[in-house]
């Protein structure tokens, strides 16, 4: 039987320690690492390339959805967690299993299988880009995006977001005189932010409101939105309009 | 609809006693009576918007006697100007309608004042019944609120799955785990059902609440304490404090990984309690739904309770949060 390597990430110890038990009865699992926190789990999971994580979802640092953007998607997750209604949903959309604590043997087991069979199967959990979505209560919005920086993590707020740009799967993220790139569609950037702070002014960009400084008009049908620090930002005809409303009611 | 018929029932009665006089015929008393009555009754729906604007008060009470004696004087000649009208148009028909009337108008507008009066009383009644009744149960809700926050599930859960893992490590301290998370559940139920407690019973909870915590976080949650043991006499709202420090466990503690220091101080100043939570927080931390419920329901509790004298200021800063709540001291 091919040896699991498993990955622990919670930040209670005594919650790290009860899975170690369980785990330690399985013969074909080996524990790679425990973390204790979210940045910890990314550094890990990038490095060790485990096959499972068992993750919980409150964390200082990250927390676990913001984990599950950051770690490459071949993993098999676990959520292990107390009730959260709304993660629920994105339990369905992008783990193998969750685990509601506390759980037994029995339940720990099932999960086990589960993720055996996923690791068999090899078929790939769905990628875990819109997962933020899923996790989200109805008109709540990020409050701040996290990027990979090689092998460490950053945090941007969304208020020092400047703007971002679309680049094939990508999307550059500007901040604090600084590129940032992140493995995401803008659209799926744009529907995570809140509408009334950030506007798609152009099929490829999507800017923070409180930095346009002002709008000039440049060709026949375009504009071009001034930010405080200089930048240009191309805006499109129907970018401009949805400027106009947007800034009409503030 | 309800209310307009009795008040022509009232038309009807007095126009079959008026007749007892002798001086007017059943059918004239009647015809005036009737509008008169409905007069009356839209009169008297008045202090239902005057009472309401005008709440009792003893200390204005020479105000309340002087609007509500000028609103009867005003009530009671409109109504007997109104009977005036009607009479000496009916005295078309019936010849000496008007005089009658004219002979009768002292006692209507006696009976017409005494009436409103009697009205305007009834609503003060009304009004101060059911706002008692109102205070009652915003009283209800809000400790009902606290109750439901109390039992956290989230708290709940991860410290049944910390006695769980305890169970094989160390039976022990598993057993005291359970012990001391049912002494909390048990000792919230009862003072939740208290409207005030002693000081020292809340401290004692939370220091149940604390006890718990310890065991699931461990090293990463360190308590200072510093109470005025003056305090210990004094009564204060049920579950006020320990929410104060579970919330600083659950945004503060919680959410860094080297953990850190809570700090909670009472002192008391000659009528006036200071209770202070402080803890330090992550700016940087994964932001979650901060600082929700719990603390709104701690200042709705106090500005019901204690008005303009009961405060509860925030105070956070890059990396830390504390909140205070002042109070009057007020013993058993």
């Amino acid at each position: 039987m091919k040896t699991l390597r498993a990955i622990i990430a919670d930040d209670e110890e005594l919650a790290r320690r009860i899975l170690r038990e369980y785990l330690s009865k399985e013969s074909d699992i080996e524990i790679a690492a425990e973390c204790p926190n979210g940045f910890e789990a990314v550094k890990s999971v990038n490095e060790l390339r485990p096959d499972v994580l068992f993750l919980d979802v409150q964390m200082p640092k990250l927390d676990g959805f913001e984990v599950l953007e950051l770690v490459e998607p071949e993993v098999a997750v676990v959520f292990v967690t107390a009730f959260d209604q709304y993660a629920m949903k994105a339990f369905d959309a992008a783990a193998v299993d969750y685990l509601l604590k506390p759980f037994t043997t029995d339940r720990f087991r099932a999960a086990l299988d589960r993720v055996r069979v996923r690791l068999a199967t090899a078929a790939p959990a769905p990628p875990p880009r819109d997962l933020k979505l899923a996790a989200r209560a109805p008109g709540e919005y990020l409050e701040r995006l996290v990027v990979k920086d090689g092998p460490r993590v950053h945090v941007i707020p969304a208020a020092r977001l400047d703007y971002a740009e679309a680049q094939d799967d990508y999307v550059a993220l500007r901040s604090e005189g600084r590129n940032w790139l992140k493995q995401q569609t803008i659209s799926s950037l744009e529907s995570a932010l809140d509408p009334r702070r950030f506007l798609r002014v152009h099929r490829s960009f999507l800017v923070n409101m409180e930095r346009i400084a002002r709008v000039e008009p440049n060709t026949k049908d375009t504009w071009l939105a001034i930010l405080r620090d200089g930048s240009k930002i191309p805006m499109s005809r129907a970018g401009y309009s949805r400027f106009r409303e947007l800034a009409g009611n503030k | 609809m309800l209310y307009l018929a009795a008040w022509i029932e009232l038309g009807v009665i007095l126009g079959l006693i008026a007749p007892a006089s002798g001086r007017v015929t059943r059918p004239e008393a009647v015809a005036i009576m009737i509008p008169l009555a409905i007069l009356l009754g839209v009169a008297c729906l008045v202090p239902f918007y005057i009472c309401g604007s005008v709440p009792l008060r003893a200390a204005a009470w020479k105000g309340l006697v002087q609007n509500h004696l000028l609103a009867t004087v005003i009530v009671a000649s409109a109504v007997t100007f109104g009977g005036r009208l009607l009479a000496s148009v009916l005295d078309s028909s019936w010849p000496g309608v008007a005089a009658l009337f004219g002979k009768a108008v002292p006692v209507i507008t006696i009976f017409v004042a005494l009436t409103y009066l009697l009205s305007t009383a009834l609503h003060y009644a009304f009004f101060e019944i059911e706002s008692a009744r109102r205070a009652e149960l915003l009283a209800r809700e809000a400790q009902l609120k606290a109750l439901k926050a109390q039992i956290n599930p989230h708290f709940l859960f991860n410290s049944l799955n910390s006695i769980s893992a305890l169970t094989s490590l160390d039976s022990a301290r598993a057993r005291d785990m359970c012990v001391g998370l049912a002494d909390f559940l048990r000792a919230s139920l009862r003072l939740g059902e208290r409207d005030t407690v002693p000081f020292g019973e809340e401290m004692a909870l939370t220091d149940m609440y604390l006890g718990v915590e310890q065991a699931r976080f461990g090293d990463r949650l360190r308590v200072a304490r510093d109470i005025d043991p003056e305090c210990h006499g004094c009564e204060i709202p049920a579950l006020l404090i320990q929410p104060l420090v579970e919330n600083a466990v659950k945004h503060g503690i919680a959410m860094m990984a080297e953990g850190g220091e809570i700090g909670i101080t009472g002192q008391r100043d000659h009528d006036r309690l200071l209770f202070r939570v402080s803890n330090p927080y992550d700016p940087e931390a994964p932001v979650q739904a901060r600082n929700g419920i719990g603390l709104r329901n701690v200042r709705a509790r106090l500005e019901a309770r204690y008005g303009a004298a009961g405060k509860m200021q925030i105070h956070a800063t890059e990396n830390s949060y504390q909140v205070t709540l002042t109070l009057p001291a007020q013993t058993s």
